[in-house]
């Protein structure tokens, strides 16, 4: 990390990063690096560590050791308020009913950027109605949050990360209570996003194979907390890869040029460490990553 | 609703606040001469207009000015004060605990406030002299730790929105019921029990009214600005830290704060139910979930809502003679609410 990240349009930059929940070791030296105009997706079993990371580079977490900066600023020594103008973050859930419309949610997302204590100016307003124009909801702005369907959840809370207009665009499971249908559409906004912004990086954390190998560019792979492939869909996806970290016999094919993962049955028990990546891999110990304090 | 938005949506935003602050101040106005002209003997329209330029010419001259100047305005400015009050601490409490069905009295603040002064009247009430000033510090220490403890069960158990009210309702139950004895075991303050564990403005004066509204203003002006970051914090600890917003501090602050508003709400008049969950989902269901909107809104019907109950209060003593705690009204009111805003979306809550 001698050289300015930033000269190199390395927007997430990180070495060695250890992350620990009182005695369990969540990430294990982790190495990573996303450029800008990365469309980025790290997948892995439950509890591998998907959200930690995520969690880790918008700074929610402490690391433990390592270094990590996002747009060149440490997460350790950034402020919040820093960090909200660099990164932002699509959670898996949404906020409770309080009466909201789609647009105030979307709104709130300029909050970073506030110019008084009080009033948006008329830049939120127009930044606002451009991206409810861009996902499509002019026909929802007004409507109460509570009355969408979780397609126009999604991109509500995806409208609201993007008027945030952050240099790095962190995904939680964004498919995760989703159908076919939004499943692709919600990929498609994400994979335009990133065609029209190229100073952004965008991370996804997801369940879905398939999904992430044929939208993201790059996919990262966790299991227990490392990282055990990092690279093109073709490179990560591989049969071995779906053995080794999900413990699933799999056919990879190729279809219309892209890959397509066919689980067909769980690898039996035992035989499955022969080929184990790290030597204390039989206790299933899961994280507890909710750190949400709401009563 | 309109489908899309047209036109600059702030510019929109101070024309519905223009209009809540219009209303609102000629709604305030009716309801002051309304107040100023019922009570146990009615005044004319004209009687109360006429003593209140004889008392601005010459002061309190007559014993119609004492009972409208002295005894009726005061009382009104405080159903307007506490009113305004605990609508405002209701809308804080809601957004901390991120749950529609709380106000000051279903956390337990409201029945902490209420041992507060009560150990205050029954030990030390002897310095009379001080009595203003300090009673409010004791409803608002015994309010903090009430809220404390609300939270803590509701911890405990499972830090849900339901295991958050019944812990609230279990926390009110004790602090009253201690309350109920210490009041009973002295009796030289028992004439006041009743009314003031389910609210009286019966003994206000200029004195109190003014400890009540000025603060009640000064709170409610602080937590007015912070409207956006109230707005932020709906969405939860992470993604208010994601907007930039330091949850826990900004929590614990607008909690101490909501608790020392509902404590001078308390101290003088009693505990007033159901108030600050009534008047916070009616602003809602007019003008959506926006705490610009919603405080300021909230304030002028929660002053319009409990000295309206006070009119009421008082006409019920003239018919049938006897003096009915106001809190009683507020808590039939309240509970229908209570019960639609559970069945509309208990289910995301519970």
């Amino acid at each position: 990390m001698s050289e300015d990240p930033i000269a190199r349009n390395v927007l997430i930059e990180g070495a060695d990063i250890n992350v620990m929940y009182e005695n369990f070791h969540a990430l294990h030296d982790i190495v990573l690096s996303v450029k800008a105009g990365e469309l980025v997706g790290v997948i892995g079993p439950n509890g591998c560590g998907k959200s930690t990371l995520l969690r880790s580079i918008n700074g929610l977490l402490k690391i433990e050791s390592g270094e990590l900066t996002v747009n060149g600023l440490d997460v350790r020594k950034v402020s919040l308020e820093e960090m909200a103008k660099t990164c932002s973050n699509i959670p898996t859930e949404f906020p409770p009913d309080f009466n909201l419309s789609v647009y105030e949610v979307v709104m709130l997302g300029r909050y970073p950027h506030r110019k008084s204590m009080w009033w948006e100016t008329d830049e939120d307003e127009a930044i606002v109605r451009n991206a409810i124009r861009m996902f499509g909801m002019e026909h929802l702005s007004g409507r109460d949050i509570s009355q969408l369907s979780s397609g126009e959840r999604q991109r509500t809370l995806i409208a609201k990360a993007y008027v945030q207009q952050p240099k790095i665009m962190l995904v939680d499971e964004p498919t995760a209570h989703l159908d076919i249908r939004y499943t692709l559409e919600v990929m498609q906004y994400f994979k335009d996003l990133i065609r029209n912004e190229k100073d952004m990086a965008i991370v996804i954390a997801a369940h879905d194979l398939n999904t992430v190998a044929k939208y993201c560019d790059r996919i990262i792979m966790i299991k227990e907390g490392r990282i055990v492939a990092n690279g093109t869909p073709e490179e990560v996806v591989t049969e071995k890869n779906i053995r080794e970290v999900y413990g699933v016999v799999s056919d990879i094919i190729v279809h219309d040029g892209r890959i397509v993962m066919i689980a067909k049955y769980p690898v039996a028990k035992g035989e499955r460490e022969s080929s184990s990546i790290s030597p204390d891999s039989k206790s299933e110990k899961h994280p507890v990553v909710n750190t949400e304090m709401s009563v | 609703m309109s489908d899309v938005p047209t036109g600059s949506i702030s510019h929109r935003m101070k024309i519905r606040l223009l209009l809540i602050m219009v209303i609102g101040i000629i709604a305030l106005f009716v309801m002051t001469l309304a107040s100023l002209s019922l009570g146990t003997v009615n005044y004319s329209l004209s009687t109360v207009i006429d003593s209140l330029i004889n008392v601005f010419n010459n002061g309190v001259t007559t014993g119609i000015d004492r009972t409208i100047f002295n005894l009726r305005l005061p009382r009104v400015l405080a159903t307007f004060g506490v009113g305004a009050g605990l609508a405002v601490a209701g809308i804080v409490f809601q957004a901390i605990v991120r749950n529609p069905l709380v106000d000051p009295y279903m956390t337990g603040v409201s029945s902490g406030a209420g041992l507060g002064a009560t150990l205050y009247m029954v030990f030390f009430s002897s310095t009379v002299a001080i009595s203003y000033y300090t009673m409010p510090v004791f409803a608002f220490a015994f309010a903090v730790l009430a809220f404390m403890i609300t939270f803590l069960i509701s911890k405990v158990s499972g830090n849900s929105n339901i295991s958050f009210v019944l812990a609230g309702v279990i926390t009110a139950m004790g602090f009253s019921a201690v309350t109920t004895i210490l009041m009973l075991t002295n009796e030289q303050h028992t004439h006041g029990i009743l009314g003031f564990l389910y609210g009286s403005f019966s003994s206000i004066s200029w004195n109190t009214a003014a400890i009540i509204v000025i603060p009640v203003l000064i709170v409610s002006f602080l937590f007015i600005i912070y409207s956006r970051t109230f707005n932020v914090i709906l969405l939860g600890r992470e993604q208010s830290m994601e907007l930039g917003v330091n949850y826990d501090r900004f929590r614990i602050v607008a909690m101490l704060v909501a608790s020392f508003l509902t404590a001078i709400c308390v101290a003088f008049v009693g505990i007033i139910g159901f108030v600050g969950l009534i008047v916070p989902h009616l602003a809602r269901m007019m003008l959506g979930g926006d705490h610009r909107l919603l405080f300021l809104a909230s304030m002028v019907l929660g002053a319009l809502l409990l000295s309206s109950a006070d009119i009421l209060v008082k006409e019920v003593i003239n018919f049938i003679g006897v003096s009915i705690p106001i809190g009683s009204i507020t808590t039939l009111v309240g509970i229908p609410f209570f019960v639609l805003i559970m069945k509309k979306r208990g289910k995301g809550y519970v």
